[in-house]
């Protein structure tokens, strides 16, 4: 069940394959270096951000939408905690930011008919300038006790690896235990139909992308956690790297399919390959000419027609 | 338990349902059936909660009830099987039946009471699979039980099947009896729309017929046979909605030797000759479809030997797997059954949709000729009712829509027309002129195939007819002197024939 046709997880052998392949490849060329406690840990931290980004991107995903704006909701978030207030003013509103943001996406994809390219662009450019206007230079100060929570570990597990499984959990739960989730899916498998069913689906629609924003500002409070600093240009990537992702993951961008495990195995595949061509000092402009062949392998390796979508 | 009272719709200007009354009884299987454009489908579409009516009410259980859609429907107790089934393919057999109505423990999903009912539910209907399965893996005949499974686990009290045997074999078409004939044991009232005559009368036990959206008449099964109800069916005066046939001339445009529309598909043979309108009539989804389709080019035949004759008298092969465009550089002009995404540019204007005729084996890069004056002339010989030449078709009627379609080819020069229902989304003042139209076009010395299901159309409209069952042209009548009758008789299969007889 968890494999093939008769799933709509989107994991195959291909989306298991890929990670699987690469931890092989780097343990073969790298040895010790690779399997060493400070690598892994290191790697856990560099990938928790994008995890959680991605996360929040798969639910949009599988409502056939798109967020590219998550990478400036995350700059904003770090520029947000690293100003000169306590937490417990800052965290507050980046999360209301969030959902603000959300509800701008959603309603203008859902309600207004706008392509999601096109609307989370406009945001993503909007939301990109408010950062620069609140904090021109990385810089600030991140409160201690954010910063301590992503850096040390808790009771021998790195506090990286503790966001994500946190993060992962809720999420299944609202993949595979809400009424939420089976809406979601249904939404992406077929508007009409899930409609013609009962289901709500513009409320589905823009619910999907508030939780997505909701998540980019956790990967932007756990990203200023880690630089310590509030940087106006720190998420720039995450928006397609995020996409990749999930598309490496099996997730069909055509919307009804993905799942958490892809997602997951999606990010480590990613990050993988940007830790080890780091390793063996392969050159950036040539990492990300890889990095675009590993996508366009994948998305080409993968059965496009699952469960007849 | 259900009744409607005058209910009545309209899309645009035409008459969908024209204040139809209908009334379903518990116990009972009532037959709602009529020719295809009768109204069926808007009729229970109304009272499955699709489509609101423009007046009229629906009562059930003594109440009258407003659906806003078919989940309101359910919950007032009336479940619909759609001919397009609206299962998601990527949510499992148990979520299906549950979906918008799910079953809730501790904040979550309650899976377990979800897989526990499901299971009893697919025991009830006869589908041998799991609950956990995807929908989108089971056959087209196991989907729409589990459709009808939708109904029995929302406890529904009336349920509308809307043909529902169209994609069935006869394995599945004797299960969907059995359950049904249950269905109606258990007390519930039951809608079946069909124009199966054996079904109606192995089934049912009132049968309703509409005809151009109005009630025709409503009988008990067992006072009618079924020559009695094809009459009700299709009986209407011919009138003069048809222009004269013209004489056929003895010159063949288009030879067609053989032609094998897809793999495993029978053969089908016949000539096609100038000045004569050739009809291919039948069920839907006989193979006429694909006989013209892949006769245009728009599907590649999987094997084909057609000589077609220009104008000038000059013979050559002509092979359909090159394409559409290759087609109508041979003279063949085709008019898709959806007009409006396979035929027009609904956002252009009417000049360029004529004026694009007049640009085929152009280069790109070539200018555009102005044929201002042919569009203005063609405009004037459709009788087309619109502003100017300016106009977006987008915004005419059917009628005048299909008018473009046939202005494109008439530019464009061509010398045979392959035309699929030519009148549907047309009102009868428009038909009347279009018939006309096609038949000036094969008295020009043109040469016309058309494919309908309307046999009304096909029996007043052209010279000779064929008949398609199961991909095969299985009878050739004259034109003048054929009766919807006669055709219906070779267009239903043994089955409904013994019933017939």
């Amino acid at each position: 069940m968890l494999l093939g046709r008769n799933s709509r997880s989107g994991v195959s052998l291909v989306t298991l394959g890929i990670p699987l392949t690469l931890v092989g490849l780097l343990i073969a060329t790298t040895a010790h270096y690779f399997l060493s406690w400070e690598n892994l840990t290191n790697l856990s931290g560099q990938m928790t951000a994008l995890l959680i980004v991605s996360f929040g991107q798969l639910l949009v995903a599988l409502v056939a939408g798109l967020d590219l704006s998550v990478g400036s909701v995350m700059s904003l978030a770090t520029c947000v905690v690293a100003s000169d207030s306590p937490l417990w003013i800052t965290i507050p509103i980046a999360l209301a930011i969030g959902i603000v943001v959300g509800l701008v996406n959603g309603s203008g994809v859902a309600l207004l008919g706008i392509h999601p390219i096109i609307m989370t662009l406009s945001t993503m450019t909007f939301l990109q300038g408010a950062a620069y206007l609140l904090r021109a230079v990385p810089g600030g100060h991140v409160p201690d006790m954010l910063a301590s929570s992503a850096r040390g570990s808790f009771l021998g597990v790195p506090d990286s690896l503790l966001w994500s499984v946190i993060c992962a959990l809720v999420l299944a739960w609202l993949l595979y235990r809400s009424r939420f989730g089976l809406h979601l899916f249904a939404t992406g498998g077929n508007p009409v139909s899930a409609r013609l069913n009962g289901v709500n689906a513009v409320r589905v629609c823009i619910s999907a992308y508030v939780l997505c924003s909701v998540f980019a500002v956790l990967a932007g409070l756990f990203l200023s956690a880690r630089i310590a600093s509030g940087d106006p240009a720190a998420g720039q990537s995450f928006g397609l790297d995020s996409v990749t992702a999930i598309a490496l993951g099996g997730t069909q961008l055509s919307g009804g399919v993905g799942g958490v495990i892809g997602a997951i195995t999606g990010t480590i595949a990613l990050g993988l390959a940007s830790n080890g061509m780091n390793l063996l000092n392969v050159s950036p402009f040539l990492q990300s000419a890889a990095k675009g062949l590993l996508l366009i392998f994948a998305i080409c390796a993968q059965r496009r027609s699952t469960v007849g979508l | 338990m259900i009744e409607a009272r005058e209910l009545s719709k309209s899309f645009g200007p035409t008459k969908a349902v024209d204040g139809v009354s209908i009334t379903g009884d518990a116990g009972s299987v009532h037959a709602i059936t009529g020719e295809n454009g009768a109204g069926k489908s808007t009729l229970m579409k109304m009272l499955a909660g699709v489509e609101k009516p423009d007046a009229g009410s629906i009562w059930v259980a003594g109440r009258e009830v407003r659906f806003a859609s078919p989940r309101d429907a359910l919950v007032c107790g009336v479940s619909t099987v759609f001919q397009e089934l609206t299962l998601l393919p990527n949510l499992t057999i148990a979520e299906n039946l549950y979906l918008g109505r799910e079953p809730l423990a501790g904040g979550g999903l309650a899976r377990k009471t979800m897989l526990t009912s499901a299971r009893a539910i697919l025991e009830r209907i006869g589908l041998d699979a799991k609950p956990e399965w995807l929908a989108g893996g089971l056959t087209v005949g196991q989907q729409q039980l589990l459709e009808i499974g939708k109904g029995i686990s929302a406890d529904a009290s009336v349920f509308i099947f809307d043909e529902p045997t169209a994609a069935l074999n006869k394995a599945e078409v004797d299960r969907l009896a059995t359950l049904l004939l249950s269905l109606r044991d258990a007390g519930k009232a039951i809608f079946y729309i069909s124009h199966r005559l054996e079904e109606i009368f192995r089934f049912c036990d009132t049968v309703t017929v509409l005809k151009d959206g109005r009630h025709v008449a409503t009988v008990p099964a067992a006072s009618i046979d079924a020559s009695e109800l094809v009459t009700l069916m299709v009986g209407r005066p011919v009138g003069e909605l048809f222009p004269a046939r013209g004489a056929t001339e003895a010159a063949v445009a288009l030879d067609v030797r053989a032609l094998v529309p897809g793999p495993g598909r029978p053969a089908v043979a016949f000539q096609l000759r100038r000045g004569e309108i050739l009809g291919l009539a039948g069920l839907e989804g006989q193979g006429q479809r694909e006989i013209i389709r892949s006769l245009a080019g728009v599907e590649k035949p999987e094997r084909s030997d057609i000589v077609k004759t220009s104008r000038e008298g000059v013979a050559a092969t002509l092979d359909p797997r090159d394409g559409a465009i290759a087609a109508v550089k041979r003279g063949i002009g085709f008019v898709p059954e959806d007009r409006k995404t396979e035929g027009l540019y609904l956002n252009l204007s009417i000049y360029d949709n004529v004026a694009l005729g007049k640009l085929k084996g152009l280069p790109l890069a070539a200018p555009a000729p102005r044929v201002g004056k042919l569009v203005d002339e063609i405009m004037a010989r459709m009788q087309l009712r619109a502003r100017d030449a300016r106009q977006p078709v987008g915004s005419l009627s059917g009628g005048n829509q299909q008018k473009v379609m046939l202005g494109r080819w008439f530019a464009a020069g061509v010398d045979v027309l392959l035309i699929e229902q030519p009148t549907r989304g047309v009102d009868i003042g428009a038909k009347a002129e279009i018939y006309r139209l096609l038949r000036e076009f094969a008295q020009g010395g043109g040469a016309v195939l058309i494919v309908s299901s309307e046999l009304i159309e096909i029996a007043g409209l052209c010279d000779r007819i064929f008949v398609a069952r199961g991909g095969r042209l299985v009878a050739e009548l004259d034109g003048p002197g054929a009766t919807e009758e006669a055709l219906l008789e070779h267009a239903l299969d043994a089955a409904d024939r013994a019933a017939v007889a």
